[in-house]
Protein backbone atom coordinates (compact mmCIF):
# COMPACT_ATOMS: atom_id res chain seq x y z
CA UNK A 1 0.00 0.00 0.00
CA UNK A 2 2.78 2.46 0.60
CA UNK A 3 5.27 1.81 -1.62
CA UNK A 4 2.36 1.87 -4.76
CA UNK A 5 1.20 4.98 -3.27
CA UNK A 6 4.76 6.12 -3.05
CA UNK A 7 4.84 4.83 -6.66
CA UNK A 8 1.73 6.65 -7.86
CA UNK A 9 2.80 9.60 -6.27
CA UNK A 10 6.03 9.78 -7.84
CA UNK A 11 5.11 8.86 -11.56
CA UNK A 12 2.66 11.51 -11.87
CA UNK A 13 2.76 14.08 -14.42
CA UNK A 14 3.00 16.69 -12.13
CA UNK A 15 6.50 15.16 -10.28
CA UNK A 16 7.42 13.81 -13.34
CA UNK A 17 7.62 17.04 -15.10
CA UNK A 18 9.47 18.66 -11.50
CA UNK A 19 12.00 16.62 -12.48
CA UNK A 20 12.29 16.92 -16.06
CA UNK A 21 12.71 20.59 -15.12
CA UNK A 22 15.24 19.79 -11.89
CA UNK A 23 17.70 17.50 -14.75
CA UNK A 24 17.28 20.36 -17.29
CA UNK A 25 18.51 22.86 -15.18
CA UNK A 26 21.27 20.83 -13.53
CA UNK A 27 22.49 19.61 -17.08
CA UNK A 28 22.70 23.38 -18.10
CA UNK A 29 19.30 23.21 -20.45
CA UNK A 30 18.27 26.69 -21.81
CA UNK A 31 14.88 25.69 -20.79
CA UNK A 32 13.30 28.57 -19.10
CA UNK A 33 9.30 29.67 -18.22
CA UNK A 34 9.24 33.62 -18.82
CA UNK A 35 9.24 35.04 -15.41
CA UNK A 36 5.52 37.28 -16.33
CA UNK A 37 3.95 33.85 -17.09
CA UNK A 38 5.49 31.70 -14.24
CA UNK A 39 3.71 34.33 -11.74
CA UNK A 40 0.41 34.48 -13.37
CA UNK A 41 0.74 30.69 -13.15
CA UNK A 42 1.67 31.43 -9.55
CA UNK A 43 -1.19 33.49 -8.78
CA UNK A 44 -3.65 31.01 -10.93
CA UNK A 45 -3.05 28.36 -8.40
CA UNK A 46 -3.49 30.45 -5.47
CA UNK A 47 -6.82 31.43 -6.61
CA UNK A 48 -7.78 28.19 -7.68
CA UNK A 49 -6.94 26.80 -4.30
CA UNK A 50 -8.37 29.24 -2.14
CA UNK A 51 -11.86 29.70 -3.98
CA UNK A 52 -11.67 25.57 -3.52
CA UNK A 53 -10.84 25.36 0.21
CA UNK A 54 -13.80 28.76 0.68
CA UNK A 55 -16.36 26.46 -1.38
CA UNK A 56 -15.42 23.44 1.00
CA UNK A 57 -15.48 25.82 3.55
CA UNK A 58 -19.30 27.27 3.10
CA UNK A 59 -20.08 23.51 3.08
CA UNK A 60 -19.05 22.67 6.46
CA UNK A 61 -18.79 25.51 7.90
CA UNK A 62 -16.32 26.95 10.89
CA UNK A 63 -16.78 25.13 14.26
CA UNK A 64 -15.01 24.60 17.33
CA UNK A 65 -13.19 21.72 15.46
CA UNK A 66 -11.97 23.83 12.84
CA UNK A 67 -10.74 26.37 14.90
CA UNK A 68 -8.72 24.17 17.09
CA UNK A 69 -7.10 23.15 13.75
CA UNK A 70 -6.07 26.44 13.05
CA UNK A 71 -4.75 27.11 16.43
CA UNK A 72 -2.21 24.56 16.39
CA UNK A 73 -1.44 25.50 12.97
CA UNK A 74 -0.08 28.78 14.41
CA UNK A 75 1.25 27.33 16.90
CA UNK A 76 3.11 25.12 15.34
CA UNK A 77 4.37 28.07 12.45
CA UNK A 78 5.70 29.77 15.53
CA UNK A 79 7.11 26.60 17.11
CA UNK A 80 9.02 24.67 14.46
CA UNK A 81 11.47 27.75 13.76
CA UNK A 82 12.65 27.45 17.35
CA UNK A 83 13.01 23.46 17.03
CA UNK A 84 14.78 24.02 13.20
CA UNK A 85 16.71 26.62 14.81
CA UNK A 86 18.66 24.57 17.61
CA UNK A 87 19.24 22.05 15.26
CA UNK A 88 21.21 24.38 12.72
CA UNK A 89 23.04 26.04 15.65
CA UNK A 90 23.79 22.33 17.00
CA UNK A 91 24.50 20.48 13.74
CA UNK A 92 25.89 22.70 11.57
CA UNK A 93 28.60 25.65 11.40
CA UNK A 94 25.54 28.21 10.61
CA UNK A 95 25.91 31.49 12.47
CA UNK A 96 22.77 32.81 14.46
CA UNK A 97 21.21 35.01 11.63
CA UNK A 98 21.65 32.66 9.04
CA UNK A 99 20.36 29.92 11.28
CA UNK A 100 17.58 32.10 12.22
CA UNK A 101 16.80 33.35 8.93
CA UNK A 102 16.60 29.19 7.20
CA UNK A 103 14.49 28.56 10.35
CA UNK A 104 11.48 30.63 9.57
CA UNK A 105 11.24 28.85 6.05
CA UNK A 106 11.06 25.60 8.18
CA UNK A 107 7.83 27.14 9.87
CA UNK A 108 5.92 28.83 7.24
CA UNK A 109 4.48 26.32 4.10
CA UNK A 110 4.44 25.45 0.65
CA UNK A 111 1.30 25.96 -0.71
CA UNK A 112 2.84 23.88 -4.05
CA UNK A 113 3.39 20.77 -1.88
CA UNK A 114 -0.03 21.51 -0.50
CA UNK A 115 -1.62 21.30 -3.79
CA UNK A 116 0.51 18.08 -4.43
CA UNK A 117 -0.21 16.67 -1.65
CA UNK A 118 -3.94 17.20 -1.86
CA UNK A 119 -4.03 15.17 -5.24
CA UNK A 120 -1.93 12.42 -3.49
CA UNK A 121 -4.60 12.41 -0.37
CA UNK A 122 -7.10 12.29 -3.82
CA UNK A 123 -5.06 9.72 -5.19
CA UNK A 124 -5.21 7.68 -2.18
CA UNK A 125 -8.56 7.56 -1.64
CA UNK A 126 -9.20 9.71 1.23
CA UNK A 127 -11.10 13.02 1.56
CA UNK A 128 -10.16 16.43 2.59
CA UNK A 129 -11.79 19.16 3.79
CA UNK A 130 -11.11 22.70 2.71
CA UNK A 131 -10.60 24.78 5.63
CA UNK A 132 -6.93 23.81 6.11
CA UNK A 133 -6.14 26.04 3.18
CA UNK A 134 -7.24 28.59 5.36
CA UNK A 135 -4.24 27.18 7.74
CA UNK A 136 -2.24 27.23 4.94
CA UNK A 137 -3.00 31.12 4.52
CA UNK A 138 -2.39 31.83 8.48
CA UNK A 139 1.28 29.33 8.83
CA UNK A 140 2.87 31.99 6.38
CA UNK A 141 3.34 34.87 9.38
CA UNK A 142 4.23 33.22 12.59
CA UNK A 143 7.43 31.72 11.44
CA UNK A 144 8.72 34.90 10.45
CA UNK A 145 7.88 36.27 13.44
CA UNK A 146 9.58 33.60 15.58
CA UNK A 147 12.75 34.02 13.47
CA UNK A 148 12.76 37.56 14.44
CA UNK A 149 12.48 37.08 18.07
CA UNK A 150 15.89 34.61 17.66
CA UNK A 151 17.77 37.23 16.61
CA UNK A 152 16.21 40.24 18.63
CA UNK A 153 18.59 40.18 21.07
CA UNK A 154 21.90 41.12 18.67
CA UNK A 155 19.74 43.70 16.84
CA UNK A 156 20.08 47.33 18.55
CA UNK A 157 17.88 50.44 17.66
CA UNK A 158 21.20 51.93 15.91
CA UNK A 159 20.37 49.06 12.87
CA UNK A 160 17.51 50.40 11.66
CA UNK A 161 17.24 50.35 8.38
CA UNK A 162 17.54 53.95 5.92
CA UNK A 163 14.76 54.32 3.95
CA UNK A 164 12.87 51.60 5.96
CA UNK A 165 10.03 51.44 8.88
CA UNK A 166 8.66 48.71 10.36
CA UNK A 167 5.75 49.02 8.39
CA UNK A 168 7.31 48.31 5.45
CA UNK A 169 7.97 44.41 6.84
CA UNK A 170 4.93 44.31 8.64
CA UNK A 171 3.34 45.09 5.18
CA UNK A 172 5.51 42.48 3.53
CA UNK A 173 4.70 39.70 5.89
CA UNK A 174 0.41 40.39 6.31
CA UNK A 175 -0.30 41.77 2.65
CA UNK A 176 2.28 39.21 0.67
CA UNK A 177 0.89 38.72 -2.49
CA UNK A 178 0.18 34.65 -2.07
CA UNK A 179 -1.36 35.42 1.20
CA UNK A 180 -3.45 37.99 -0.23
CA UNK A 181 -4.64 36.17 -2.82
CA UNK A 182 -5.20 32.83 -0.87
CA UNK A 183 -7.24 34.41 1.70
CA UNK A 184 -8.93 36.93 -0.87
CA UNK A 185 -9.65 33.70 -3.24
CA UNK A 186 -10.76 31.43 0.04
CA UNK A 187 -13.32 34.59 1.04
CA UNK A 188 -14.65 34.93 -2.08
CA UNK A 189 -15.10 31.01 -2.51
CA UNK A 190 -16.61 31.07 1.23
CA UNK A 191 -19.24 33.63 -0.40
CA UNK A 192 -20.00 32.23 -3.71
CA UNK A 193 -20.45 28.93 -2.62
CA UNK A 194 -20.90 25.72 -5.07
CA UNK A 195 -23.40 28.42 -7.21
CA UNK A 196 -20.20 30.32 -7.55
CA UNK A 197 -17.70 27.46 -8.12
CA UNK A 198 -19.93 25.98 -11.03
CA UNK A 199 -19.96 29.30 -13.00
CA UNK A 200 -16.11 28.99 -12.67
CA UNK A 201 -15.17 25.37 -12.70
CA UNK A 202 -14.10 25.15 -16.31
CA UNK A 203 -11.21 27.97 -15.79
CA UNK A 204 -10.47 26.82 -12.22
CA UNK A 205 -11.12 22.78 -11.97
CA UNK A 206 -10.47 20.90 -14.73
CA UNK A 207 -7.21 22.33 -15.88
CA UNK A 208 -5.55 22.56 -12.72
CA UNK A 209 -3.78 19.46 -13.32
CA UNK A 210 -2.59 20.59 -16.81
CA UNK A 211 -1.44 24.19 -15.40
CA UNK A 212 0.27 22.47 -12.26
CA UNK A 213 2.65 20.52 -14.25
CA UNK A 214 3.76 23.08 -15.85
CA UNK A 215 3.99 25.60 -13.00
CA UNK A 216 6.39 22.52 -11.59
CA UNK A 217 8.31 22.61 -14.43
CA UNK A 218 9.61 26.28 -13.41
CA UNK A 219 9.91 24.68 -9.53
CA UNK A 220 12.20 22.17 -11.52
CA UNK A 221 14.20 24.41 -13.18
CA UNK A 222 14.47 26.85 -10.01
CA UNK A 223 15.53 24.41 -7.63
CA UNK A 224 18.36 22.62 -10.29
CA UNK A 225 19.38 26.44 -11.00
CA UNK A 226 19.32 26.62 -7.05
CA UNK A 227 21.07 23.38 -6.37
CA UNK A 228 23.70 23.98 -9.09
CA UNK A 229 25.14 27.43 -7.69
CA UNK A 230 24.45 26.40 -4.00
CA UNK A 231 25.34 22.83 -3.80
CA UNK A 232 28.92 23.67 -3.62
CA UNK A 233 28.71 25.89 -1.26
CA UNK A 234 26.39 24.02 1.56
CA UNK A 235 28.29 21.45 4.09
CA UNK A 236 26.83 17.82 4.25
CA UNK A 237 25.11 19.09 7.31
CA UNK A 238 23.25 21.68 6.57
CA UNK A 239 22.25 19.93 3.48
CA UNK A 240 21.43 16.98 5.76
CA UNK A 241 19.03 19.49 7.85
CA UNK A 242 16.80 20.02 4.58
CA UNK A 243 16.41 16.19 4.61
CA UNK A 244 15.41 15.38 7.97
CA UNK A 245 14.07 18.96 9.10
CA UNK A 246 10.62 17.74 7.14
CA UNK A 247 10.60 14.47 8.93
CA UNK A 248 10.87 16.13 12.60
CA UNK A 249 8.47 18.64 11.52
CA UNK A 250 6.22 15.74 10.17
CA UNK A 251 6.52 13.86 13.33
CA UNK A 252 5.30 17.31 15.79
CA UNK A 253 2.12 17.34 13.56
CA UNK A 254 1.33 13.70 13.46
CA UNK A 255 1.72 14.20 17.54
CA UNK A 256 -0.85 16.40 17.15
CA UNK A 257 -3.42 15.29 15.04
CA UNK A 258 -3.39 12.29 17.48
CA UNK A 259 -5.40 15.09 19.42
CA UNK A 260 -6.99 16.91 16.70
CA UNK A 261 -10.47 15.93 15.51
CA UNK A 262 -10.00 15.23 11.78
CA UNK A 263 -10.05 12.98 8.89
CA UNK A 264 -7.02 11.07 7.81
CA UNK A 265 -7.15 12.81 4.57
CA UNK A 266 -7.08 16.23 6.77
CA UNK A 267 -4.22 15.23 8.92
CA UNK A 268 -2.36 14.03 5.86
CA UNK A 269 -2.22 17.69 4.36
CA UNK A 270 -1.98 19.21 8.13
CA UNK A 271 1.45 17.16 8.13
CA UNK A 272 2.23 18.24 4.86
CA UNK A 273 1.84 21.93 5.81
CA UNK A 274 3.97 21.48 8.60
CA UNK A 275 6.95 19.31 7.14
CA UNK A 276 7.25 21.87 3.42
CA UNK A 277 8.94 25.17 4.02
CA UNK A 278 8.11 28.32 2.20
CA UNK A 279 10.31 29.65 -0.82
CA UNK A 280 8.15 32.35 -1.69
CA UNK A 281 6.95 34.38 1.40
CA UNK A 282 9.77 34.73 3.43
CA UNK A 283 12.82 34.55 1.49
CA UNK A 284 11.24 38.06 0.55
CA UNK A 285 10.52 38.67 4.40
CA UNK A 286 13.95 37.80 5.46
CA UNK A 287 15.69 40.17 2.75
CA UNK A 288 13.99 42.64 4.24
CA UNK A 289 14.03 41.35 7.97
CA UNK A 290 17.51 39.82 8.21
CA UNK A 291 19.52 40.79 5.01
CA UNK A 292 22.87 39.71 6.75
CA UNK A 293 21.58 36.14 6.18
CA UNK A 294 22.83 34.83 3.03
CA UNK A 295 20.20 34.03 0.53
CA UNK A 296 21.80 30.97 -1.24
CA UNK A 297 21.58 28.99 2.36
CA UNK A 298 17.97 29.18 2.75
CA UNK A 299 16.78 29.10 -0.56
CA UNK A 300 19.08 26.12 -1.88
CA UNK A 301 17.80 24.56 0.66
CA UNK A 302 14.13 25.28 0.80
CA UNK A 303 14.19 25.41 -2.63
CA UNK A 304 16.51 22.75 -3.91
CA UNK A 305 16.16 19.99 -1.14
CA UNK A 306 13.48 20.02 0.72
CA UNK A 307 10.90 20.88 -1.59
CA UNK A 308 11.72 18.07 -4.04
CA UNK A 309 12.16 15.81 -1.21
CA UNK A 310 8.37 16.16 0.15
CA UNK A 311 7.33 16.43 -3.18
CA UNK A 312 8.85 12.79 -3.99
CA UNK A 313 9.71 11.06 -0.70
CA UNK A 314 7.49 12.89 2.11
CA UNK A 315 4.38 13.13 0.92
CA UNK A 316 3.33 9.49 0.50
CA UNK A 317 5.25 9.06 4.24
CA UNK A 318 2.79 11.74 5.80
CA UNK A 319 -0.36 10.28 4.31
CA UNK A 320 1.13 6.70 5.91
CA UNK A 321 1.67 8.97 8.94
CA UNK A 322 -1.66 10.71 8.93
CA UNK A 323 -3.43 6.93 8.49
CA UNK A 324 -1.64 5.43 11.59
CA UNK A 325 -2.30 8.45 13.56
CA UNK A 326 -6.05 8.41 12.82
CA UNK A 327 -6.85 4.89 13.09
CA UNK B 1 24.49 72.42 -21.85
CA UNK B 2 24.43 72.28 -17.45
CA UNK B 3 26.45 70.34 -14.90
CA UNK B 4 25.01 67.48 -12.43
CA UNK B 5 25.77 64.50 -10.52
CA UNK B 6 24.45 61.49 -12.11
CA UNK B 7 24.38 58.25 -9.12
CA UNK B 8 23.47 54.73 -10.00
CA UNK B 9 22.56 52.08 -7.85
CA UNK B 10 22.24 48.58 -8.69
CA UNK B 11 20.99 47.41 -5.57
CA UNK B 12 18.80 43.42 -4.86
CA UNK B 13 15.19 44.44 -5.57
CA UNK B 14 13.93 43.86 -2.22
CA UNK B 15 15.81 46.90 -0.97
CA UNK B 16 14.99 48.75 -4.02
CA UNK B 17 11.91 50.86 -1.87
CA UNK B 18 14.47 51.82 0.67
CA UNK B 19 16.64 52.97 -2.01
CA UNK B 20 13.74 55.23 -3.57
CA UNK B 21 12.80 56.58 -0.09
CA UNK B 22 16.33 57.59 0.57
CA UNK B 23 16.37 59.15 -2.98
CA UNK B 24 13.18 60.72 -2.30
CA UNK B 25 13.64 62.45 1.02
CA UNK B 26 17.55 63.95 -0.43
CA UNK B 27 15.14 65.51 -2.78
CA UNK B 28 16.18 63.23 -5.80
CA UNK B 29 13.30 62.91 -7.09
CA UNK B 30 14.30 62.99 -11.05
CA UNK B 31 15.03 58.80 -10.96
CA UNK B 32 14.67 55.70 -12.89
CA UNK B 33 14.29 52.21 -12.36
CA UNK B 34 15.08 49.44 -14.68
CA UNK B 35 15.40 45.66 -14.73
CA UNK B 36 18.81 43.92 -14.31
CA UNK B 37 18.93 40.73 -16.73
CA UNK B 38 22.05 39.35 -15.43
CA UNK B 39 25.65 39.52 -14.05
CA UNK B 40 28.64 38.92 -12.51
CA UNK B 41 29.77 40.17 -8.90
CA UNK B 42 31.46 38.25 -5.83
CA UNK B 43 32.99 35.93 -8.08
CA UNK B 44 29.43 34.50 -8.36
CA UNK B 45 27.23 34.74 -11.67
CA UNK B 46 23.89 35.58 -11.20
CA UNK B 47 20.60 36.37 -13.49
CA UNK B 48 16.78 37.15 -12.62
CA UNK B 49 13.65 34.69 -12.79
CA UNK B 50 15.32 32.16 -10.48
CA UNK B 51 12.33 31.95 -8.26
CA UNK B 52 9.22 33.14 -7.59
CA UNK B 53 10.26 35.06 -4.32
CA UNK B 54 12.21 37.93 -6.87
CA UNK B 55 14.78 37.47 -4.11
CA UNK B 56 17.64 37.24 -5.94
CA UNK B 57 16.88 39.75 -8.66
CA UNK B 58 18.29 42.90 -9.01
CA UNK B 59 17.57 46.09 -10.27
CA UNK B 60 19.30 49.58 -11.63
CA UNK B 61 18.42 52.81 -10.38
CA UNK B 62 19.01 56.04 -11.78
CA UNK B 63 19.37 59.30 -10.35
CA UNK B 64 20.85 62.74 -11.44
CA UNK B 65 20.57 66.44 -9.59
CA UNK B 66 23.08 68.36 -8.25
CA UNK B 67 25.64 67.86 -6.14
CA UNK B 68 25.25 68.70 -2.46
CA UNK B 69 21.31 66.40 -2.66
CA UNK B 70 23.55 63.18 -4.30
CA UNK B 71 25.95 63.68 -0.81
CA UNK B 72 22.52 63.51 0.94
CA UNK B 73 21.27 60.46 -0.23
CA UNK B 74 24.97 58.98 -0.48
CA UNK B 75 25.69 59.00 3.29
CA UNK B 76 22.25 57.25 3.61
CA UNK B 77 22.57 54.64 0.60
CA UNK B 78 26.04 53.85 1.58
CA UNK B 79 24.18 52.49 5.31
CA UNK B 80 21.42 50.69 3.19
CA UNK B 81 24.14 48.83 1.41
CA UNK B 82 26.21 47.87 4.35
CA UNK B 83 23.51 45.42 4.80
CA UNK B 84 22.08 44.49 1.68
CA UNK B 85 23.56 43.59 -2.05
CA UNK B 86 24.55 46.26 -4.69
CA UNK B 87 27.09 48.72 -5.78
CA UNK B 88 27.03 52.21 -6.17
CA UNK B 89 28.62 55.09 -8.34
CA UNK B 90 28.66 58.46 -8.98
CA UNK B 91 29.72 60.40 -11.91
CA UNK B 92 29.38 64.22 -13.50
CA UNK B 93 26.98 64.48 -16.03
CA UNK B 94 26.11 67.54 -18.40
CA UNK B 95 22.17 67.80 -19.29
CA UNK B 96 20.28 70.07 -21.30
CA UNK B 97 17.57 70.74 -19.06
CA UNK B 98 18.35 71.48 -15.06
CA UNK B 99 14.99 72.69 -14.15
CA UNK B 100 14.11 68.75 -14.23
CA UNK B 101 16.44 67.85 -11.64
Amino acid sequence: MGFDLALATILSPVVLFFVLGLLAALARSDMAIPEAFAKGIAIYLMMAIGIKGGVEMSKSGLGPDVLAVMASAVALSFSLPLVAYSLLRLTTRLGRVDAAATAAHYGSISIVTFVAATQAVGLSGLESSGYLVAAAAIMETPAIMSALLLVRRDRTRSEDEPGGGSGELLREVLLNASVVTLIGALIIGWITGTEGMAKVEPFFVTPLQGVLCLFLLDMGLAAGRGLRKGYAMLGVATIGFGLYMPLVSAAVATLFCAFLPMSAGDAALFITLCASSSYIAVPAAMRLALPEARPYIYLTLSLGVTFPFNLTIGIPLYILAAQWVTG
Amino acid sequence: MHDKRRLEIIVERMALGRACNILEEADLTGYTVLSAISGFGGSNRWRSAGDLSTTQDMVVVIAIGDAQKVDVALRELSRLLSRHIGVLSVGDVQVLRPGRF
